[in-house]
């Protein structure tokens, strides 16, 4: 190469393009470079700005929370905000207050942001006293040794990327020792115009140097790289003397733009090429701005958060160009203003060179940490965009090796998914395109709006995955609960079966008074249901049936059911033929019935009474029978009376009418008052009620009987007992024949209905039916009880 | 002339074999264009195509069952992408539709919620947060802008509005095209 210099530079002289082989990376270009205007100036002392704006969010991250109120009066270094919680995550860079002074609000503020919106902002007013807190990070001069160590003070400092990107650089820095092989430090600064970092190695080259040492020591890198352009030989000699007998070397490179951008010179220092989406990090390669280290270095040896920075205050308007250390938050204008412009300064500024700098939306915005340059160069009149000639100098020009021209034809035609493959995102918006481009195209402006379309794409496919994640996720979470109601009912349901096959032994169910045995199945059933959706919830249990209502009020309604039929006594036979389950219980109902009708018949007939013949006719209601049946026993004591009295009793066709007359003979009418209210009295209330009411009636009409019959009545009414008990002994017998052949029906039923029916739903009609069949046996039990003490 | 008949025959059952066993050994399960049209819907599961989602819009397009031009939120741009991968003829969206409009999501205005809970259920994405007779809110980053909770709101306390610009989210402008130079 040194050999090829000098031919490579006669050749310049020619063809100024020939000296992009002396630099390591492609394209580049070589603008007008004007750092001489504020590179021969001295730095310029601090200026005390009347406002100071501070951002509560930096260029990455969340915003942080303010610590301080209005009207607070602060010192400089003080934490002004900071993320209450853990702040490294969200990448939450603490501020801190440049000078002493008095918050004076906290409002938006315009952002020093090519958009120009607004942001929180602190507003100090300083007082000009600049009182100061030393060692504000609280560092004690030991050795940094561990890479955690040392994030944990650059944390606290606030120290972010000061060359352009602002990535925090504990955020940045790796923590395991010894992953960074080589650290880099940028001191190219290729940008036309700036200076800053020139002066600052000029001024601060021991800071410089001594914070790139501490930070290889912390991170366990043994060698240590500091790349200068050629155009700053200043800065060089400055450099060189600072890190002799040290472990820095100083490399020249060449002047070409953008040799300060992190790739370019990361290939010029080592020639690594870094590949694409690689970080430099995982390549054991960490390169920061040489204000970053001075900045490292100031935070770990004293405390000072870092609140200024060497801000260079340039351009073609300004009379007096210069550099200062400027305090974080000063707004643009007041350093314009203090460089004495040549004309009122009613253009806008540029943040950054004139390459790739911004024009901010209002010159009141506030110097950020990654600020190195305001430039006023007042507005030139626009060059005329002609359509592109394919001539390629863009291309030639890219240090990234990209396809502008192709990139802008699919961005023109807002084909953006190409423009992304086309690798735009490599793009270090460098404006070398833009430079070299003969029909004034502005390259740079197209690839900045497809970036932020591409990222918006992005953002919404997510968004869109998310939405599509979230709707399938709710639909599965309302079949879900279906299945849940479902299945809880279905356990509900099976609750009640199994409750109610409980009181299925005859004595218990007899005594027991069937309202309360109701009421308690019906709690017993509530219980278990709950305890078996708690259990069905975390089970998937399949789901079988539509939703059905309550199974309690089914059983119930089979109850009633079975009542009307039995009501209805029906004797119709055939029951036999009947296919239907429900016509089968019904059956069973009326087979029962017919049994009782049978039995109280027997018993009748059974008495001595000549009477009782022709009253044993198919009743109509139980309210009847129960009447009937009252009279019946009025007659009876009224016969045994008239018996004993040596009366004779005549055989009437009316037995009521026989009953009445012959109460009325033998004066014992307050007895059939009694059963004739009985009577009425049991036909009215339900026939649960009823049961209860008899028994407990003729128990009271016994007692009151009692005084008044003689030995031969109780003979008879021992004699009807006894009937009555052989009686109900039939019955049970019956029942179970009964219940025999309806299990046969069923059966039979089942096969004939169900056929190809899933087994669950028939082992549920069947459980449905033996539900009918026992309210059916129940009922029949329980007028049997009723029948049994009217008969004695 | 026996030997070429024999030939071919022989071609003719191996390919035939070779196509047989192909379309057993290769079945594509499902149905493909379903999910490719899934996949450029927008996802709002708004159902103004009539459909109870994006998803079944997709499936009643792969069958051919319905028009292309039904999704609103899609817009034209999606109506053209859907005929190239149906085939079926791009049909004019109606004119509410054809204009395309920035995102929008809803905001509930706390003050005057009731907490009705009707809202929560009409949220196809489950982005409204709340509980009955408590205060209801929308998590801005799920909310797709379907604009379903708006017509159930007993009390009109939901409205649509843009998403907030911020130096996150904020673009960087086209380039407009200077035609004149301004010497």
């Amino acid at each position: 190469m040194s050999l090829l210099r000098p031919v490579i530079e006669k050749i310049a002289k020619i063809y100024p393009m020939a000296k992009r082989y002396l630099h390591a990376f492609h394209g580049g270009v070589f603008p007008q470079y004007n750092k001489e205007l504020s590179a021969n100036q001295p730095v310029r002392e601090q200026i005390i700005p009347t406002k100071l704006i501070l951002p509560l969010q930096q260029q990455v991250g969340l915003p942080a929370e303010v610590l301080v109120k209005v009207g607070e009066s602060v010192k400089k270094n003080q934490l002004l905000a900071q993320s209450p919680k853990d702040p490294k995550k969200a990448l939450v860079v603490p501020v801190h207050a440049p000078t002493s002074g008095v918050i004076r609000a906290i409002e938006p503020a315009t952002l020093a942001h090519p958009s120009g919106l607004q942001d929180m902002a602190i507003i100090l007013e300083p007082d000009g006293k600049n009182t100061t807190i030393d060692n504000a990070l609280k560092v004690s001069k030991q050795t940094i040794e561990t890479p955690d160590q040392l994030k944990d003070i650059l944390f606290h400092a606030g120290i972010i990327g000061m060359g352009g990107a602002g990535f925090p650089t504990y955020a940045k820095i790796p923590s395991r020792p010894g992953q960074i092989h080589t650290l880099l430090i940028n001191g190219a600064e290729c940008e036309p115009f700036i200076t800053c970092d020139d002066l600052l190695m000029q001024t601060h080259a021991y800071e410089i140097v001594q914070g790139a040492l501490i930070t290889a020591n912390a991170l366990g890198s043994s060698k240590i790289i500091c790349g200068i352009e050629s155009n700053k030989p200043t800065a060089i000699k400055a450099m060189t003397n600072a890190a002799k007998d040290t472990i820095v070397e100083i490399k020249v490179v060449e002047s070409v733009y953008p040799m300060g951008g992190q790739k370019q010179l990361t290939l010029e220092l080592t020639g690594i090429e870094m590949p694409h989406k690689v970080h430099a990090v995982d390549i054991g390669l960490l390169m920061m701005n040489v204000a970053t280290f001075a900045a490292i270095y100031r935070a770990v040896m004293f405390g000072e958060p870092l609140t200024s920075r060497m801000v260079t205050v340039s351009g073609l308007g300004l009379n007096k160009p210069f550099n200062t250390i400027a305090m974080i938050g000063t707004p643009f204008s007041e350093l314009a203003q203090a460089a004495e412009p040549k004309t009122k300064l009613n253009y806008p500024l540029i943040m950054g060179g004139p390459m790739m700098g911004v024009k901010v939306k209002s010159n009141d915005v506030p110097i950020s940490k990654t600020t190195n340059c305001v430039l006023a160069n007042p507005p030139e009149p626009v060059d005329m965009q002609m359509p592109c000639i394919r001539c390629g100098q863009c291309m030639d020009a890219c240090p990234v090796n990209l396809l502008p021209q192709q990139m802008y034809f699919y961005a023109q035609a807002h084909e953006y998914d190409k423009v992304e493959k086309l690798n735009v995102a490599d793009c270090i918006e460098c404006g070398c395109c833009s430079f070299v481009c003969p029909s004034h195209i502005p390259l740079v402006q197209y690839y900045r709006h497809s970036k932020s379309e591409i990222r918006e794409i992005h953002a919404e496919q997510k968004a869109v995955d998310l939405a599509k994640e979230r709707h399938e996720f709710k639909m599965a979470r309302i079949e879900r609960e279906k299945a849940e109601r479902e299945a809880r009912l279905k356990a509900k349901k099976e609750a009640v079966k199994k409750q109610a096959s409980a009181p299925k032994d005859p004595t218990t169910e007899t005594k027991k008074p069937s309202k309360g045995a109701a009421s308690a199945a019906a709690v017993a059933a509530r219980a278990a249901a709950a305890k078996r959706a708690a259990k069905a919830k975390t089970e998937d249990s399949p789901v079988t049936e539509k939703a059905i209502p309550s199974a309690r009020l089914k059983a119930i309604e089979a109850a009633k059911k079975a009542t009307q039929q039995s009501a209805q006594q029906d004797f119709e036979q055939g029951s036999e033929k009947t296919t239907d389950p429900k016509v089968a219980a019904r059956n069973a109902a009326m087979l029962a019935a017919k049994k009782r009708a049978q039995a109280k018949k027997a018993a009748v007939s059974s008495d001595e009474s000549t009477a009782s013949e022709n009253e044993a006719m198919p009743k109509k209601d139980p309210k009847q029978a129960a009447k009937q049946a009252a009279i019946l026993a009025a007659q009876k004591r009224a016969k045994a009376k008239a018996a004993s009295s040596g009366t004779g009793s005549e055989t009437k066709p009316d037995p009521k009418k026989s009953a009445q007359q012959t109460a009325q003979q033998t004066a014992q009418q307050t007895a059939q008052q009694t059963a004739q209210q009985t009577a009425q009295q049991t036909a009215q209330q339900t026939p649960e009620e009823a049961t209860m009411q008899t028994a407990e009636t003729t128990i009271v009409d016994l007692t009151v009987a009692t005084p008044e019959t003689d030995a031969s009545r109780k003979e008879a009414a021992r004699k009807a007992t006894k009937e009555a008990a052989k009686l109900a002994a039939k019955k049970r017998a019956d029942e179970a024949r009964a219940a025999k052949q309806q299990a046969q029906i069923e059966a039979q039923a089942l096969a004939e209905q169900t056929g190809d029916i899933d087994p669950i739903k028939a082992k549920r009609e069947k459980a449905m039916q033996a539900a009918r069949e026992r309210a059916a046996l129940r009922k029949a039990q329980k007028n049997q009880n009723s029948d049994d003490p009217e008969s004695t | 002339m026996i030997e070429a008949v024999l030939i071919f025959l022989g071609l003719a059952i191996l390919f035939g074999l070779l196509l047989g066993y192909a379309s057993i050994r290769f079945k594509v399960e499902g149905n493909p264009m379903a999910e490719q049209i899934d996949k450029i819907l927008p996802q709002t599961q708004c159902g103004q195509c009539g459909f109870p989602g994006c998803k079944p819009y997709a499936e009643a397009l792969a069958n051919g069952e319905t028009e292309v031009n039904l999704c609103i939120p899609g817009g034209n741009e999606v109506m053209i992408k859907i005929s190239e991968i149906t085939g079926l003829e791009p049909k004019e969206m109606d004119e509410a539709a054809a204009e395309a409009k920035p995102k929008e999501t809803a905001y509930i205005n706390e003050d005057l919620c009731i907490g009705c809970v009707l809202c929560i259920k009409e949220c196809p994405v489950d982005a409204i947060l709340g509980a009955t007779k408590l205060m209801h809110t929308v998590i801005q980053q799920e909310c797709t802008g379907c604009e379903k909770c708006v017509p159930v709101c007993p009390v009109d306390c939901i409205e649509m509005l843009p998403e907030n610009v911020t130096p996150k989210n904020w673009k960087w402008p086209e380039p407009v095209v200077v035609e004149k130079a301004s010497k």
